[in-house]
């Protein structure tokens, strides 16, 4: 999508005059816009500057400023320093990392198999790997919960094969979190590569398959490149909100696999702590927005200037 | 015959992959017919937990706040939406990159840090003006908000995917801008129209944190509820609600495979 | 084209606030509680409906950080009457969510034991009514701890569990009091180095295999039932409740006081600062406080009630242990410690790097 490039329809171009087609332009669009930046940009700028301010003794946000959260964050506090929250942070970092990467490992041949089925069928298995998305999330976590919970068939194979001790269950620990990450995202991932496999130029393929001699290195060389931008995007939909997840590692994790979203969420339930939740979601915004300039940059570099758009 | 072995292994991971998307969700549909107690053994057959749920107020206002929030953000996101569709269309020759990332922002927004942010704006505004404290309103406040991106990009593809000289023709055909929404506009956007509408109700229905950090006591969705149920200690009537809702989506796939089906045997 | 196209829009969009605005607006005849779960008698919610001709509207909570969360979140002006511990009735005070008490409209004021008409966390009573009181304790199973010692060790001690499934309380002060009690330093322990060593020790058993979360009180006698956990925290009177609602699947589980020391704590009924029918919330505490609806709550949620007159008309379960627990038992309970200033937050952040690693 390419919003900027000249209009193809010389048609609708010229039929207005400039004056009314900007009022135009601010009338149609001025109350979503209006919405948007009054319940979601002014919330987040409040947020940010709650970040910036003191705790009080009661969880509120006071002035004066203070870079207090941010050291809070960083572990120093009233007991000098402890890397409580640096944990934390860290795991948030790995789990995305693990899940994203198992998913992408997953969603490949996935995509790949549903690209290659009866044009028929193609739109039935799509459909087949969504559906469960379409269910709220808190359900499919507590459908993970029945499942790995003791004495089910799951625990007993992982006690048989010493994974896990005897009377123990799959969950709440890191292993279920990252299971209910990589079944949650599953879908962001194979709907982007499938995009992509359904592009594939098939005669660049053979063509490789002539050319090098192994089909890892004709793989490499002619599908993989190909795909490229459906992997990006599907990178993006999959890690960013991977790492500010909260109902996942709240329902399988137990309290031992707490991620960043938990913290945030802990200093406004609970916790009370209103800067330092400020600062944690501070610290996931500006992931979430590198995150996606970063990719875009790759994304350009790779693709050959055409944008990854989500 | 390499090539065979290579694709019957995909086969055989595909089927794999099927049983690990459905295994969570049929393991729910099963116990919820359980007799007992237990997610560890199945004791019988028995609807006790469906007949349970008929006489949990509870858990009947919380489907109706679903229901209420749905219908009433989602109609909201509608009006909203399309008309940022249009003006993005109608106006896609000018630089509107602000616009885009505007639109957005909604979307790759962490919905933690989504729901934090209006839950303290809200509450900030309701100490200090009286105004917006958590309630249905300002759930519908926020569900509104990660509606309209959808509902923009729905209608604006829809327009981007006609002649324009369609446009020329409605022109000349109608005189007055509101006959030419009347009998043109609406009649041609009425499919995305209701996709949009839809969607937002889908989003609506599934989301669970952004209503979570806005909510006023009242105003538990199914979601909030099960939630609930389930750090109180789960009763297995959550499995027979969770079922029902597994159940309508299920029924939703298939309308929507049908829909699509004769849309293209209509093109 | 643009004008008309907008103000239907506009004018939609503002019909439809308004209306969700003026639904908000509080009825009168409606009284908002928030409580903990499974802590009511809906016969006594019905009776009360009835005598005043009102509805009343119940909200949860599991623990009380949960709930002064939601408090501070504009629940301070939506809920009528709270049912806050006495460890938090100090910290609802000095923030100023809660409202002084008009003692002329709870002339049942009188039927309230002695021991709990002065009490040290609300100084003269004037914020807060005893509600019921009850004991944390651990509860296990019988079949898989046949010799469970009476201490704490069944849940800190590795050799004393090595292989069983446990749980630890969500809300942190009794787990770090837990901790406290069984290092030696006493359930209600307040010295920075005891917390500090008593946070090592949780944070140690957190990492144990066995460890499989923590869970509230309510939602760990589910667990223990379905056999996820083999033992936790919970409490004496909703231990009870479940046992005498389910005792085929309470056969095996057991409810003790461990002998390093525990909570007593007491439940209390405050009115939020900005209630928005404080009226309404006095007639409900003192409805609560009359002689017979005080024995008919406590017969159906099976706590010890604080309420002299209601002591005839109690069940006998409810004058034996573990609700009325022996007097050597009593001896070791203490109430937790209520936290303020400098010390909520250090032990605040305590709590946070113990959940966080």
């Amino acid at each position: 999508m390419n919003h900027t490039s000249e209009s193809p329809y010389p048609l609708a171009r010229h039929s207005h005059s400039m004056s009314p087609d900007t009022r135009h332009l601010l009338w149609s669009v001025a109350p979503g816009v209006a919405w948007i930046v009054i319940f979601l940009v002014l919330p987040s700028l409040y947020l940010i500057g709650v970040a910036f301010m003191t705790n009080g003794p009661y969880g509120q946000p006071q002035m004066p400023l203070s870079l207090d959260a941010f050291r809070q964050l960083a572990g120093f506090g009233f007991l000098g320093w402890s890397p409580g929250n640096l944990y934390t942070l860290l795991r948030s970092l790995w789990q995305t990392l693990v899940a994203t990467g198992l998913v992408i490992l997953v969603a490949y041949p996935l995509a790949y198999y549903i690209s290659t089925c009866r044009d028929k069928l193609r739109p039935i298995m799509l459909l087949a790997v969504v559906v469960p998305s379409w269910t709220n999330q808190v359900i499919r976590a507590f459908g993970w919960m029945n499942l790995l919970s003791p004495g089910t068939p799951l625990a007993d194979a992982a006690q048989a094969l010493g994974l896990i001790g005897p009377n123990m269950g799959l969950y709440p620990s890191n292993f279920a979190v990252t299971l209910g990450l990589i079944y949650n995202f599953l879908p962001f991932m194979v709907l982007p590569l499938y995009a992509a496999f359904e592009k594939l130029d098939m005669a660049l393929v053979e063509a490789a398959r002539d050319l090098y001699a192994s089909p890892v290195r004709a793989f490499w060389h002619a599908v993989f490149p190909q795909t490229l931008s459906g992997l990006l995007a599907g990178t993006v939909l999959v890690s960013i909100p991977a790492f500010g997840m909260y109902v996942i590692p709240e329902l399988l994790g137990g309290g031992k696999a707490m991620m960043l979203g938990n913290l945030v969420a802990n200093q406004f339930s609970g916790g009370s702590n209103w800067p330092l939740g400020a600062a944690g979601a501070l610290i996931m915004l500006v992931a979430t927005f590198g995150g996606l300039y970063a990719m875009r940059k790759v994304g350009k570099r790779l693709g050959g200037g055409e944008e990854v758009v989500i | 015959m390499k090539r065979g072995a290579f694709q019957r292994g995909l086969s055989l991971f595909w089927w794999l992959m099927l049983a690990f998307l459905y295994l969570p969700l049929a393991v729910i549909v099963f116990y919820s017919f359980n007799s007992a107690n237990s997610a560890a053994y199945f004791a019988g057959f028995s609807l006790r937990w469906y007949e349970r749920l008929l006489n949990n107020d509870q858990l009947l206002d919380a489907l109706s706040n679903s229901l209420t929030l749905g219908i009433a953000s989602s109609i909201i996101a509608l009006i909203v939406g399309t008309l940022i569709g249009y003006g993005m269309y109608r106006h896609r020759s000018r630089k509107l990159g602000w616009l885009i990332v505007l639109i957005y922002l909604p979307i790759v927004m962490p919905d933690i840090v989504f729901g934090i942010s209006d839950m303290a704006f809200f509450i900030t505004l309701d100490r200090e003006f009286g105004i917006l404290g958590p309630s249905l309103m300002t759930m519908i406040i926020a569900h509104v908000t990660f509606q309209i991106p959808f509902v923009a990009l729905i209608v604006y593809s829809r327009f981007v995917g006609l002649d324009p000289t369609l446009f020329e023709a409605a022109k000349d055909l109608y005189a007055s801008p509101f006959q030419r929404a009347r009998h043109f506009l609406l009649p041609t956007l009425k499919p995305s129209l209701i996709a949009a509408f839809f969607l937002s109700f889908t989003l609506s229905i599934d989301d669970f944190v952004i209503s979570f950090f806005t909510a006023g006591p009242e105003n538990a969705t199914l979601p909030i509820y099960i939630w609930g149920a389930i750090r109180r200690g789960v009763s297995p009537e959550i499995n027979a609600i969770a079922t029902l809702m597994i159940g309508a989506v299920v029924i939703a796939a298939v309308f929507s495979l049908l829909f699509n089906r004769r849309g293209h045997a209509g093109s | 084209m643009p004008r008309r196209t907008i103000t239907t829009p506009v004018a939609l969009l503002l019909g439809t606030l308004a209306l969700s605005g003026s639904a908000l607006a509080q009825d009168d005849n409606k009284l908002y509680l928030f409580n903990w779960t499974e802590y009511m008698d809906p016969d006594i919610i019905q009776a009360f409906e009835d005598k005043y001709d009102v509805e009343v509207v119940q909200s949860y909570y599991n623990s009380l950080p949960e709930m002064t969360a939601k408090l501070n979140a504009g629940g301070d002006s939506q809920y009528d009457v709270i049912f806050p511990s006495n460890y938090y009735v100090p910290r609802l005070i000095h923030s100023g969510l809660v409202q002084k008490l008009d003692k002329s409209e709870i002339p049942n004021l009188g039927n309230v034991m002695e021991q709990f008409a002065d009490p040290a966390y609300d100084p003269g009573a004037e914020y807060s009514v005893p509600y019921q009181w009850g004991i944390s304790g651990i509860v296990y199973d019988t079949d898989t701890f046949p010799d469970a010692p009476k201490s704490w060790s069944l849940l800190f001690d590795p050799d004393v569990n090595p292989d069983q499934p446990f749980a630890l309380m969500g809300d942190g002060q009794v787990t770090m009091g837990g901790a406290c009690a069984y290092l030696g330093k006493g359930y209600d322990c307040t010295n920075p180095d005891d917390w500090k060593a008593a946070a090592k020790l949780v944070l140690d058993t957190k990492h144990r295999d066995t460890f499989s979360g923590f869970t509230d009180g309510t939602p760990v006698l589910q667990q223990i039932q379905r056999g996820v956990v083999r033992a936790g925290v919970s409490y004496n009177g909703d231990y009870l409740q479940q046992k005498e609602q389910n005792p085929e699947a309470f056969k095996h589980i057991a409810f003790m006081i461990p002998e390093e020391g525990t909570e007593m704590w007491v439940d209390t009924m405050m009115i939020p600062a900005k209630a928005p029918h404080p009226k309404l919330a006095h007639e409900f505490i003192n409805f609560i406080l009359d002689a017979k609806i005080g024995a008919q709550l406590s017969n159906y949620i099976y706590y010890a009630s604080p309420n002299k007159a209601a002591q005839p008309d109690l069940d006998t379960v409810l004058t034996e242990p573990p609700v009325l627990p022996s007097d050597e038992d009593q001896g070791h309970l203490k109430f937790t410690p209520s936290l303020e200033g400098q010390n909520l937050q250090l032990f605040q952040q305590l709590w946070t790097e113990v959940q966080s690693r």
